[in-house]
């Protein structure tokens, strides 16, 4: 039975190009955990997690940086001192401590999850941590800017 | 009667030909108008040229998933109703697009174990009526093949064992929708990862072997794209739709991995 | 995989009846292409509540039907091992009413070929414990149950394993005629926008319920009777078997396990096109009520969805709800029917049955192409249905 040559379902040659694959968030692809649109309190925590940790991180460098100021001499340090007791520097203190406890506070929490232990009552222990931090914040804000 | 309607941003895309673009309709709506109904409105009476995935309209079959305001959901069991005056639809994430809204899932099943049988032992069914039974007289009975031609049970005949005191079987709660991979933080940034559905499937497998060797479980599961990437967004356990809860398959995982000395007859 | 035979089949619907096809074709060696205008299995095989029959609920009305069943769903279970939920299910007599049925039913079944086994009440309350405390007595048949997209996937996997073309998203917008001949389809590939013609030795329409309006745009006639019914799913899985009612065939008659969801269905009505399908409230209703009589406890389980299916029934005038047709499958050879060559219907049947119907309707193919070549899937056991996702080339 003669048949065209090109007997083709049509559409074909343009069925072999690859098509675009979304991810969730605007920019590159790696940036995709940042959205907090559309996820949850775990998706959320991962997000902030990982922005805190390296905010900790970098004040690790800053405070090495600080210490090593006491070798520069009396005045110097004076005046840095003047620096760091003013009260917009203690605010700065504040949020790091939020930061630090955040992420220690979640850190437990992803502990107890990731090794299994608290899978099914993950939401009780989220909003202890929930709670339990935000008292130690007002707590630490208190004793910190009410101090002076 | 005055119909409702709403309006539906829909994602659009045709392989070579053209970009990819949004296209706005008017959908009339009911009380129990579904997300898939709305765009099947759309299909039949606007554009037919919008392409698809659907096919059980129960939650059932997983083909119908999509992000629907950003959020993972099974078209044909979202509704319309829960979401505003202005409904956006887009396809999955983290999987190639076909066209329109509808993903390739052959990256879906690439990534499961090579063994992936979908059905195991059942569990007894929740004794709705609240209290004990009571029988008087004669009350056994026998699941043995009934009397006839071939009566032919998978679980016994096929090599996988069925695990013993297994009278009943059933489909796995997985239907493979894809909606844990899409909703993954940490699958956008590592194409490698197999995601939650197939660490779920592996541990599956670790609890109702099914013929398949422990060791080649553990050894899959524990490469670095396995279950090590999980950074416990527990995304995959809030978009799952069937109930599979990945999230606790893929820690239970871990805690075998770490676990683990080798006899299964010495753990408890 | 190269094919034996030069001709090629265009198959036009990828469901449980396009895709039976291009299995048997494609074993037996011929070229085939199938084309489906959506998701494979979109039309209206992926939508029933996944009852794999026994043939127990046909034995008593419709004899036919119910041998088929009994014949085919046995070969399924050792054609597709590791897809079924092989529990076996009760035909359950809630009323002194049902029990006038329970002797033509047994009887019927024995006939047909179709194991049965009586039960006492107690004893159907030991294997389901949430049926109704009032039934008075139960009969066991082989029912099971199965995910149909996923079976039908095994079928598609393996004829594409076989060299078959399985194609979705690629709509059939006419019939190609010359002389007195289906020479081939005008497509419209959704994927990508592009139309354009696909040429074949023989078409064959598969399109279940739209098998009338397919046969119409070359001019030929099947009669056809879309008959929708509607499916309720309700979260909870309550029973394992597959729970009938037992007395003749009638609205809310079944509850099938799928998953975490029970499934009560179902009703019938017929309608002219199957893409309108509405999900009448009254009928969501009946299912309730008629599914709570079986199992008390789905009065208060929670809707996780409510759908219409539409069966297609062959034949047509006269019928009113559609259960007065029969279930069983017919094919028609366009030829001798409507001087039309190189084109053939098969449609009508239950899922159950797709294999067989396959099987009459590649046997008539072969002839028509002047091929000898034997069938071969009773034996031949299916791939898994992830295969289906693998073996997708990009072309």
């Amino acid at each position: 039975m003669s048949r065209p040559a090109n007997n083709e379902l049509p559409g074909t040659a343009e069925r072999r190009i690859p098509g675009p694959v979304h991810h969730k968030g605007p920019g590159p692809s790696e940036s995709g955990w940042l959205d907090p649109r559309g996820r949850g309190h775990g998706g959320r925590g991962l997000a902030l997690h990982r922005i805190t940790g390296i905010v900790i991180v970098f004040y690790l460098y800053l405070h090495l940086g600080v210490l090593s100021m006491l070798l520069i001499g009396r005045s110097a340090w004076g005046s840095f001192l003047s620096l760091v007791t003013a009260k917009s520097f203690l605010a700065l203190e504040v949020v790091l401590i939020a930061a630090v406890l955040f992420h220690g506070l979640n850190g437990i929490r992803v502990a107890f999850v990731g090794s299994g232990l608290a899978v099914r009552r993950e939401r009780a222990l989220f909003w202890v941590g929930t709670v339990i931090g935000i008292a130690a914040i007002i707590f630490a804000a208190l004793h910190i800017l009410g101090a002076l | 009667m005055s119909e409702e309607t709403r309006s539906f941003r829909v994602y659009r895309y045709k392989r070579g030909n053209g970009g990819e673009r949004f296209d706005e309709f008017e959908v009339p709506v009911g009380p129990h108008t579904t997300v898939l109904d709305a765009l099947l409105w759309i299909k039949r009476h606007r554009d037919p040229s919008l392409a698809l995935r659907h096919s059980c309209l129960h939650a059932s079959c997983g083909t119908c998933g999509m992000l629907v305001d950003g959020r993972e959901e099974l078209a044909c069991v979202c509704s319309v109703e829960d979401h505003g005056s202005e409904i956006t639809v887009q396809p999955l994430a983290n999987l190639s697009i076909l066209t329109d809204l509808v993903v390739e899932m052959n990256g879906f099943f690439a990534r499961f174990p090579h063994e992936h049988p979908i059905i195991r032992a059942s569990e007894p069914p929740p004794d709705a009526r609240g209290g004990e039974i009571h029988l008087e007289g004669d009350h056994e009975v026998t699941l043995d093949p009934l009397p006839g031609p071939l009566h032919y049970h998978p679980l016994h005949h096929d090599h996988r064992a069925a695990p013993p005191g297994a009278d009943f079987m059933r489909l796995e709660d997985c239907i493979e929708c894809g909606l844990c991979l899409s909703a993954c933080p940490v699958a956008a940034t590592s194409r490698g990862y197999v995601g939650p559905a197939a660490l779920a499937a592996a541990e599956r497998l670790l609890e109702e072997p099914r013929g398949v060797k422990r060791e080649d479980v553990l050894a899959w599961a524990g490469r670095p794209e396995g279950v090590w990437r999980c950074h416990v967004g527990l995304e995959c356990t809030r978009s799952c739709p069937a109930d599979a809860i990945p999230a606790e398959r893929i820690m239970a995982l871990r805690r075998e991995l770490i676990f683990d000395d080798g006899d299964p007859k010495e753990r408890e | 995989m190269s094919t034996r035979h030069d001709a090629h089949v265009l198959i036009i619907g990828g469901g449980a009846t396009g895709g039976g096809l291009a299995h048997d074709l494609a074993l037996r060696g011929l070229r085939v292409t199938l084309v489906e205008r959506g998701e494979v299995t979109s039309g209206t095989s992926g939508r029933h509540h996944g009852l794999l029959h026994s043939g127990a609920r046909y034995a008593v009305g419709d004899r036919e039907a119910g041998v088929e069943c009994i014949r085919e769903s046995t070969i399924l279970k050792r054609i597709a091992p590791g897809t079924f939920e092989c529990n076996d299910g009760l035909f359950v007599a809630v009323c002194e009413e049902d029990l006038e049925y329970l002797d033509p039913l047994v009887d019927a079944c024995t006939e047909a070929g179709i194991p049965v086994q009586r039960l006492s009440a107690a004893q159907a309350l030991r294997l389901e414990p949430n049926l109704n405390p009032e039934l008075k007595a139960a009969v066991r048949v082989p029912d099971a149950t199965v995910d149909p997209m996923r079976l039908i996937l095994r079928f598609l996997a393996t004829a594409r394993h076989n060299g078959a073309d399985i194609r979705p998203y690629m709509e059939v917008t006419g019939l190609v005629r010359h002389n007195g001949r289906v020479t081939g389809a005008a497509l419209r590939d959704h994927v990508t926008g592009k139309t354009g013609e696909f040429n074949a030795d023989l078409v064959v329409n598969a399109a279940g319920p739209w098998s009338g309006q397919v046969a119409a745009m070359g001019g030929a006639t099947v009669p056809m009777t879309p008959s929708p019914g509607v499916l309720l799913a309700v979260r909870g899985r309550f029973c394992n078997m597959v729970i009938n009612r037992m007395h003749k065939s009638a609205d809310g008659d079944i509850v099938v396990p799928q998953r975490g969801l029970s499934i009560v269905g179902t009703s019938s009505w017929v309608v002219e096109d199957p893409d309108e399908l509405p999900v009448p409230e009254d009928h969501v209703e009946r299912m309730y009520t008629e599914g709570t009589k079986l199992i008390p406890a789905l009065r208060h389980a929670p809707r996780r969805a409510a759908w219409s299916a539409a069966r297609p029934l062959v034949g047509s005038g006269g019928a009113a709800t559609g259960r007065e047709l029969s279930r069983t499958f017919q094919t028609f050879d366009h030829a001798a029917r409507d001087g039309l060559e190189g084109f053939v219907t098969i449609t009508g049947g239950k899922s159950t049955t797709l294999r067989g119907m396959a099987e009459v309707c590649a046997d008539l193919v072969c002839r028509k192409l002047g091929i000898d070549a034997p069938c071969r899937t009773r034996e031949h056991v299916l791939l898994p249905h992830t295969a289906y996702y693998s073996e997708a080339a990009a072309a």
